[in-house]
């Protein structure tokens, strides 16, 4: 029998947190992880990650996820076990593993469980034949093993999860026949959305799959229009080629291990389904028993990782009172409470308002005027004219265009300003306003823009020739006087330019910071370029 | 298909690993899962089903939703998704189905 004080299940950015939490208030920390590694899905990650600086926003998950296992490796009363499954919590504390063909039994004296969360089905005709993937196995194949799952696929769901994964496939050299959404309005953030749009991968809203084609594996699907009430227009089917059709439609938190405990759940949609009942400080009905990540609620890795240290502390503070740990927990739980304030985070709101009663403040009512642009993931002229500068200021220098245009939980670009010309942000949800008489067009805040929605634009010159400068990760990379296509909002070719300048160094951190000369008609119009394919 | 470059990403081309798929010698990369190993291959259909015989490929690669079940040294319903190859692996489709008294 193994003793510990902190038994965590599960090695992914909640877990991995609880511990290194946990480990640094003294705890003595065993963290059980199935897989060969620790990372859970963050290790996959290769965007940058939303939310507040302070919580490493405009870092690639990537990035986070190593810098994290460095710290838990480090701390010596955390030990780590890979390759071991958690089988079951029993009522008199005593929890099972099987590691290397053995069973282990730990009686900890408290227990974190952060198993996360599994990939949601839908029903349509032949959803079983290969090539029908999870969007998490896809990101897997190619982001963990570097294989590339097809060549042509299809994505179901516009979710931030289905926005992410088609850039990301694009990314790995596959190409994205479409996203289709059910809802009318497009689900994850608008920038990402925007992201894919401009690489010319239409998303279809309301519109749903009715069946995959295929004998041995998916070689087409059959789509159809949905009405207002989400019903099937007759006659509205068409056909797609592809030779994959990738779900992300959501995912629920597994709760299985759980089961086994006498933990309590309710089912609560919004957060993912059946979820188990816990206080805002992560503790479950079972005395010492802790839960943190997907597990609790289907949210965001910064959430998890938020949580992870929350449930962290929370043992901590159980096993050995006394430390003072308080006013940590206070701020993480500030921390969480932002995370969730704006709008996007209003389905998470209802959720934990039906879980815990607990009221979490709503925001003024903002209006966003972006119906065209959620529909669609393409800015109006409209959406535009609100965040450039007048003619006059223009001509004078160069200025930044920021394309974010919905209020979501996210600040790097305040905090990448060299000249403070981004207003402070009163709330982590609003919008940024350019300050164009202190704003350089620098461009500094381009490369640290998770949503990739910073462009910058010199027009000061006399005659017919301007200067766009955005952010591109792609391959292959541009080199300096090179003639690239150039792309508009949809990803339609709008005309050719000739490359100024590539900035490529280690601070990029791959996002290459791409200037183009192009005709002035156009620098409102090109947001994506492509190199042009030499035969 | 194996992603040769990648803007972000860079993949290290590992050892060799070789072993079998249905009788057929084929080869993966040390740190490769049977399943990736073998999509890079072209490989998608993993198995059949117990009761239709309908192809079977992989689905969710955490191991949890048993789409991806293989007989792997012999032993049947070992989750290919999850479980790394290994130097003169035995991966067979299992059709049907496996049965656990034919191994005991």
């Amino acid at each position: 029998m193994i003793t510990c004080d902190l038994l965590v299940i599960g090695g992914g950015p909640a877990g991995i947190s609880a511990a290194v939490a946990a480990g640094k208030a003294g705890l003595k920390v065993l963290l059980l992880e199935e897989r060969e590694r620790l990372g859970g899905q963050l290790t996959k990650q290769t965007h940058r990650f939303f939310g507040s600086v302070a919580e490493r926003a405009g870092t690639r998950g990537i990035a986070i996820i190593k810098d994290l296992e460095t710290v838990v490796a480090q701390l010596e009363n955390v030990e780590i076990s890979l390759s071991t499954t958690a089988l079951g919590i029993y009522e008199d504390g005593v929890s099972t593993a099987l590691k290397s063909g053995k069973m282990i039994k730990i009686k900890p004296k408290a227990i974190v469980v952060a198993t996360g969360a599994f990939e949601k089905f839908l029903p349509f005709e032949n959803n079983d034949l290969p090539g029908v993937y999870g969007a998490g196995a896809v990101q897997t194949l190619m982001n963990i093993y570097g294989v590339l799952p097809a060549r042509r696929i299809l994505m179901i769901g516009s979710g931030n999860i289905g926005l992410i994964v088609s850039y990301q496939l694009v990314q790995a050299g596959a190409e994205v026949v479409g996203v289709i959404e059910a809802s009318p309005k497009i689900g994850g953030y608008l920038v990402h959305a925007s992201k894919i749009r401009r690489l010319g991968i239409p998303i279809y809203p309301s519109c749903t799959i009715k069946k995959a084609f295929g004998q041995d594996r998916v070689v087409g699907a059959e789509l159809v229009r949905l009405d207002e009430k989400w019903k099937e227009i007759p006659g509205s089917q068409f056909t797609v080629d592809c030779d994959a059709i990738c779900l992300a439609v959501g995912l629920n938190p597994l709760i299985d291990l759980l089961g086994q405990s006498g933990c309590q759940f309710k089912y609560i949609p919004e957060l993912g389904g059946q979820v188990p009942i816990r206080d805002e400080s992560m503790r479950t009905n079972v005395p010492h028993l802790y839960i943190a990540g997907d597990l609790s609620s289907i949210e965001e890795a910064t959430a998890a990782l938020l949580e992870g240290e929350l449930a962290g502390l929370s043992a901590a503070k159980q096993i050995r009172p006394g430390q003072s740990l308080e006013a940590r927990m206070e701020e993480v739980k500030t921390h969480l409470r932002a995370l969730r304030s704006g709008p996007v985070g209003e389905k998470i709101r209802s959720g934990l308002s039906k879980l815990t009663g607990e009221a979490l403040p709503t925001p003024s009512p903002r209006t966003n005027a972006i119906d065209e642009l959620s529909r669609t993931g393409i800015a109006s002229p409209a959406n535009l004219a609100g965040v450039l500068p007048d003619e006059k200021r223009k001509k004078t220098r160069a200025y930044a265009v920021i394309e974010c245009y919905q209020q979501i939980p996210c600040d790097p670009c305040v905090h990448n300003c060299p000249f403070g010309a981004i207003k402070p942000f009163s709330d982590i949800n609003d919008l940024p306003i350019v300050d164009f008489d202190l704003c350089t067009g620098c461009g500094q805040c381009i490369g640290r823009c998770p949503g990739l929605a910073i462009f910058t634009v010199d027009e000061t010159r006399d005659g017919d020739r301007a200067k766009i400068t955005l952010p591109y990760e792609f391959l292959p990379k541009p080199v300096r006087e090179e003639t690239v296509d150039l792309l508009d909002r949809s990803g339609k070719c709008v005309g050719q330019g000739v490359v100024k300048s590539v900035l490529n160094t280690p601070k990029q951190d791959k996002t290459t910071i791409v200037t183009v000369e192009i005709h002035r008609n156009l620098v409102q119009d090109v947001r994506q370029i492509r190199v042009v394919q030499k035969s | 298909m194996r992603i040769s470059e990648h803007p972000i990403l860079s993949f290290r081309q590992n050892k060799e690993v070789h072993f079998t798929f249905d009788g057929k010698e084929v080869t993966g990369y040390e740190g490769d899962t049977i399943v990736s190993a073998l999509h890079a291959l072209g490989i998608w259909k993993l198995s059949e089903s117990p009761v239709h015989r309908r192809p079977r490929g992989l689905f969710c690669a955490i191991g949890h939703c048993s789409s991806c079940l293989m007989r792997v040294n012999g032993v049947p319903n070992v989750r290919s998704c999850v479980t790394p190859i290994e130097e003169g692996m035995v991966v067979e489709s299992q059709n049907p189905r496996g049965d656990l008294y034919d191994h005991v």
